[in-house]
């Protein structure tokens, strides 16, 4: 029987993605971009990239070549995409960002860079696509969580060809009205398909069988979950009505039926996965459940706050720390909380697998250390709270101090991380014979199930 | 050689060994063995599955099982299938499981 395998290269992702979230953070606390600059300044777009691009992105890559693969029971389609995609991504997004950097300092540079990164980036996203798409196409019909998924995945397409006109844009290459035009315009459209549809359908896709296996809860994908798949799609196909250059009447209504159908699916999803806690079997949550809770009350807020903000059509800051409380509440929360887990997990399956059955092994539970992971847990959704409120009441100072606690606990929880992969808390007697393995990647080879 | 009952008892008794390394219990308690059937000339096959369908674990419990299963006394050949039907729940665990997880 055909089956999943640990993913060579997820550890790649993960340690170069949790380098670009604290490097963003460092660069919020030392007063880098927003809210010291303008919101659409080159040097917010460096703070904005590195985080959306550098941290999520690359983390939900990672991710979903180690888990798209479980959702449908197969093997990834293709095991040497993964570095290529990696590579493609990392180059990309250095040519992006010191395209920005030179934006605001009128190098000439830019005019290169931006285009290049922004080709070389939708490259490696193109072939994740493909890779992960056919991955999916191996086990159809698809249950709804690998539905969502997928409709996560063709929200890329929007982003990158989005992303690639700005860049030409900003480049120089079409100068003008036009440009200026077109970034006012589909600014928002490139965000809603990034954080909306790619970052959160994937999230919403991938938590719920994952959620489900780590509490032992009843797994979702009865009539809600459709919704959620139906209304996460609809709302993707708005955003696609949005983006030609009909004309501004025209285009309302799509941008509201995306807010409309985004804001139902994300509260059936919320009742969904309320009721996997509430019929759990494990009563005692483990850390990594307790924080995505957390991460998944931030997404509430932001749930009830966007349509809110647009209904009323807050000006800035509204706006902004919405986008804040998307990125860094829900999605950094339940992607630090996750990664916790997962690369315990993982490396539990590299150093002990092989030994089941012929000796001794511990849990996975046994490569964690939650009392001391805990305190930098509670203090980066405390920091959040607070760089939220700063960025409301537009007290820069505040917000860089805040951004400096998130960076210190991030920084605090990759060091646990790193104890996991190092088997730091693994007792003597149940070390593997050979010793801890390479932090960057994988040393197994796929395996038949 | 021993009786085919008592041979299957015992090879449940080795499953023991190798334990679910997300709920941390033994296999058997977990209830992820099906049936252990033994045949008078010593060859024992386990029918098991895995809490979730595509877990990547699900090829080393299955090596386990099957490693377990050969070391046991009496055993001259093991052979692990793996089966998702019926699906795995948690009310396939046993008591001392639901015990430990809390909920009895």
């Amino acid at each position: 029987m055909p089956g999943a395998s640990v993913a060579r290269w997820s550890m790649s992702y993960f340690a170069a993605a949790l380098a670009c979230l604290l490097a963003g953070l460092a660069l919020m606390a030392a007063g880098f971009g927003y809210p010291s600059q303008p919101a659409q300044a080159p040097d917010t777009l460096v703070v904005v990239h590195l985080v959306a691009l550098g941290w999520l992105s690359a983390l939900m890559l990672g991710a979903l070549t180690q888990f798209v693969p479980v959702l449908v029971s197969q093997k990834l389609y293709s095991d040497r995409a993964p570095p290529i995609v990696l590579a493609c991504h990392f180059l990309g997004l250095a040519g992006l960002l010191g395209g920005f950097v030179g934006l605001g300092r009128s190098w000439r540079s830019s005019v290169f860079l931006l285009p290049a990164g922004g080709l070389l980036l939708s490259l490696g996203f193109a072939l994740a696509i493909l890779n992960l798409g056919a991955t999916l196409a191996r086990n159809r019909p698809l249950a709804a969580p690998a539905r969502i998924v997928a409709a996560g995945l063709a929200s890329l397409p929007i982003v990158f060809g989005l992303g690639v006109v700005f860049t030409l844009a900003l480049g120089g290459w079409a100068p003008g009205a036009g440009a200026a035009r077109l970034l006012a315009d589909d600014l928002s459209i490139h965000a809603a398909a990034g954080l909306g549809g790619w970052l959160t359908l994937t999230a919403f896709g991938v938590s719920y069988r994952l959620l489900a296996m780590f509490m032992l809860a009843p797994d979702a994908g009865g009539r809600l979950t459709e919704a959620v798949f139906w209304l996460g799609a609809g709302a993707l196909i708005m955003l696609l009505q949005a983006v030609p250059g009909a004309s501004p009447r025209l285009i309302l209504a799509p941008r509201v039926l995306a807010v409309v159908f985004g804001s139902a699916a994300v509260a059936i999803y919320l009742w969904e996965v309320a009721g996997l806690f509430r019929q759990r079997k494990r009563r005692k949550l483990e850390l990594n459940s307790k924080m995505s809770a957390v991460a998944l009350a931030w997404l509430a807020v932001a749930a009830i706050a966007l349509p809110a903000s647009l209904a009323a059509e807050a000006p800035s800051p509204a706006p902004e720390t919405l986008l804040f409380i998307a990125a860094f509440g829900w999605l950094t929360g339940l992607g630090l909380a996750m990664l916790y887990k997962i690369v315990a997990f993982l490396t539990w399956l590299e150093c002990y697998g092989h030994w089941l059955g012929k000796r001794r092994t511990p849990r996975v539970q046994d490569l964690v250390r939650e009392e001391r992971a805990l305190p930098w847990f509670v203090l980066y959704h405390v920091a959040v709270l607070c760089g939220a409120a700063a960025l409301m009441l537009q007290w820069g100072v505040a917000f860089r101090f805040a951004s400096l606690a998130m960076l210190c606990a991030a920084a605090a929880i990759g060091l646990e991380v790193l104890r996991i992969r190092r088997l730091a808390a693994v007792p003597a007697e149940l070390a593997p014979p050979e010793g801890p393995p390479p932090l960057l990647f994988s040393r197994l080879r796929p395996t038949n199930a | 050689m021993n009786a085919p009952k008592q041979l299957a008892e015992a090879v449940r008794e080795s499953l023991r060994s190798v334990i679910d390394p997300e709920i941390g219990l033994n296999i058997v308690d977990v209830g992820l063995v099906y049936d252990v059937d033994a045949d008078g000339s010593g060859v024992v096959t386990v029918t098991m599955t895995t809490t979730t369908q595509g877990c990547p674990a699900t090829g080393y419990l299955r090596q386990g099982a099957e490693e377990a299963a050969a070391r046991t006394a009496g055993v001259a050949a093991a052979k692990v299938n793996l089966t998702y039907d019926p699906p795995w729940g948690p009310e396939l665990m046993s008591e001392t499981a639901r015990e430990i997880l809390g909920f009895g």
